[in-house]
């Protein structure tokens, strides 16, 4: 094979020659999986290669009929369509606390203290998680009953589990995005500021005239990054929904996103086919979420 | 238009470090075009940014007219300022640069449209407000950066090394479209650079600082003939004023200074006896030369490098001075003059040209040219 890629870059002049070697390479490292998973969803796929044989689209014409499949889409979707604004709005508003309310000994603590969560282990930390949303003797519902709000069934709850769920992917997530916010606060010129308030600009004129436009290709980073995450998000969910046998994501599959169900499907049912053409359309969504959002970066992101 | 006081400002970052700004005491006239010179790290950026309010006086006053400003925001003070880097906002067109301060202050829609009309006439604008800065060159940026400051009709003008960023044709082109903007709408202006030659063809006044202290505040003329000490005699010049430090003693005809290396009419020894057994002697490179007629200053020196200019030579050479290192001299010579290396010169200076300084604190030592004769004015 190594030839063959050799051969084809020997087509390619000079130091072109290496640059077209590595990049076959990569194109087979990263490519290749994609298109083989494409190429199992269109067979009946068994884990004997003797019951293999090409199905056509019935995989996909199965997966639509399926309500739980379309439940799993719908609940990937509510997951994405919450956690993107509010990865966002948090993670830039701690940026700008970071930012701008603490000595800079003080920022460098709590810098620290944002990231420190992103570091830590998924399934650990979930376990964590699943004792602070116990209903009997969680801290979440110590806090809601002390302000006197009702306490909630959290992760045994349909209405409540997949909540849960966000405010660890949140918790997990949130410091990197902090970091990549304060890395795109601090490119923006200091000067720039300075112009403003000698003009008599208000702080949020500023923030909305200047900051959030030089700010627009890290957000778009940060959006960009966020939606493939929570599209793909599967640890969390299976951690502290999954259940001891099944990994479904419960109660009344509340938390099964597409991820989850790729998972249960493939791993749990061995039904590697449908679990392909899952992938396959998971795969698809977010390339479609992608090219859209590079669509509107190209008119709305301003780079320098 | 206003008047700028700063009555012994200090700026001090951080417990135990020296102060940026050392008790500064300057006065900026009503209609003034003051320049902050100095070397990197001289305070003069800091002390620019304290008059607009960008950093706070650790001690200190600041008055504009007869008003109180040191704990006045930027944007109460009514100064417009342009940067080194021009600040321009990347993301917006030649017009909303212009407009966005009084936008941002809510003026009238008519009105902003009229006065970025006015601005980008007064500077040859016009044709540029639908551009993005990264369309424009480095000398049109810095047209948008002024006009920017200017949308406010501001009280007093602030620069900050607004020209450096410049290659030297265009700098000298808009020193002088500074100077003819100056000229014509006679705003207050504080501008800082390192650049002497920026600072004397520019300024009314010239205020030369060094380590956080004022060293002089006067006319170009005055900076360049009567420096107040070794640093400015040293710093204004393009080469800075030849000093050497050295004992004198009299041989009944003239005055030596360093043994046999420098010679100073007699008339010099009474004001010579008043200073005391060690002086500083300064001469500029240009007010030396080679058989002046009615020179009455004699250096011996000894050629090293010759720097054929053009225009002139730039010839530097060593001074022996008893007792002491051999000292550098540097003289600008005519380019007809044919010198060579290693050569043993003796060049000559009108007395009128040689500046006395104090050899402890380097303070300049006025001497009465008219009356060598034992007027000194300390």
């Amino acid at each position: 094979m190594d030839t063959q890629l050799d051969a084809a870059a020997a087509r390619f002049p000079g130091r072109l020659r290496a640059d077209a070697a590595s990049g076959c390479r990569l194109h087979r490292l990263l490519l290749h999986p994609a298109a083989y998973l494409l190429y199992i969803s269109f067979f009946h796929w068994g884990i004997l290669s003797s019951a293999t044989r090409f199905v056509g689209l019935a995989n996909f014409r199965t997966l639509f009929a399926q309500p739980l499949f379309l439940h799993s889409l719908v609940t990937s979707a509510y997951y994405t369509a919450v956690m993107i604004p509010a990865t966002v709005l948090l993670s830039l508003g701690i940026a700008l606390l970071l930012k701008e309310g603490l000595s800079k000994r003080r920022g460098a603590i709590w810098r620290g203290a944002v990231f420190l969560p992103h570091v830590t282990p998924v399934v650990a930390t979930a376990i964590i998680w699943v004792w602070i949303f116990n209903p009997q003797f969680g801290l979440a519902n110590f806090v809601l009953t002390s302000v006197h709000l009702p306490a909630l069934g959290w992760l045994g709850s349909v209405n409540w589990a997949l909540p849960a769920v966000m405010i660890d992917s949140l918790w997990h997530s949130l410091g990197l995005y902090v970091i990549i916010f304060l890395a795109g606060l601090a490119s923006v010129p200091r000067d720039l500021i300075e112009v403003a308030r000698l003009d008599g600009a208000p702080r949020h004129h500023i923030f909305r005239r200047i900051i959030w436009p030089l700010l627009s290709p890290t957000t778009f980073l940060v959006v960009l990054l966020a939606t493939v995450n929570t599209w793909q998000a599967f640890s969390q969910i299976f951690a502290m929904t999954g259940g001891p046998h099944g990994g479904a994501g419960g109660p009344a599959y509340a938390t099964t996103t597409d991820a989850v169900l790729i998972y249960q499907t493939a791993f749990i049912y061995f039904n590697f086919s449908l679990a392909a053409a899952m992938s396959t359309i998971l795969f698809g969504i977010i390339m479609t979420l992608s090219l859209i959002q590079k669509w509107i970066s190209d008119r709305v992101v301003f780079y320098r | 238009m206003a008047r700028v006081e700063l009555k012994n400002a200090t700026k001090q970052y951080g417990n135990g470090q020296a102060p940026a700004v050392s008790s500064a005491d300057l006065v900026i006239d009503e209609g003034d075009f003051v320049v902050l010179l100095g070397p990197s790290g001289c305070g003069k950026s800091t002390t620019l940014r304290m008059i607009a309010g960008l950093e706070a006086l650790t001690s200190g006053e600041l008055w504009f007219d007869d008003r109180l400003v040191n704990g006045d925001p930027p944007d109460r003070r009514n100064v417009g300022m342009v940067f080194q880097n021009y600040a321009l906002y990347p993301h917006m067109t030649v017009e909303q640069n212009l407009s966005f301060g009084l936008k941002a202050a809510r003026t009238p829609k008519a009105e902003v449209r009229q006065r970025v009309a006015e601005i980008a006439h007064l500077l040859g604008l016009d044709t540029y407000l639908g551009r993005r800065p990264k369309e424009l060159s480095g000398g049109q940026r810095q047209r948008v950066a002024l006009g920017r400051a200017l949308m406010r009709r501001p009280a007093v003008f602030l620069m900050d090394e607004p020209l450096s960023n410049l290659d030297a044709n265009l700098r000298e082109q808009m020193r002088i479209e500074l100077a003819r903007l100056h000229g014509q709408l006679g705003i207050t202006t504080v501008y800082v650079t390192h650049d002497q030659n920026e600072a004397l063809t520019l300024a009314d006044r010239v205020v030369v600082m060094e380590s956080g202290k004022i060293r002089q505040c006067g006319s170009p003329a005055e900076v360049y003939g009567q420096p107040a000490d070794t640093f400015v005699a040293g710093f204004i010049g393009s080469p800075g004023m030849n000093l050497w430090t050295a004992g004198w003693d009299d041989d009944g005809k003239s005055v030596w200074l360093g043994g046999r290396a420098v010679c100073l009419p007699r008339s010099y020894l009474p004001v010579l006896e008043d200073l005391g057994p060690s002086i500083t002697v300064g001469i500029r490179p240009e007010h030396l030369g080679l058989f002046r007629t009615g020179a009455d200053v004699e250096v011996v020196c000894q050629v090293e490098v010759l720097e054929q200019l053009g225009s002139h030579t730039q010839l530097h050479a060593e001074v022996e001075l008893a007792g002491e290192d051999r000292a550098r001299l540097v003289a600008r010579l005519d380019a007809a003059f044919a010198v060579h290396s290693g050569e043993k010169l003796v060049l000559t200076a009108p007395s009128g040209a040689v500046h006395l300084f104090d050899a402890e604190s380097g303070r300049r030592v006025d001497v009465d040219q008219r009356s060598l004769a034992g007027a000194l004015v300390r």
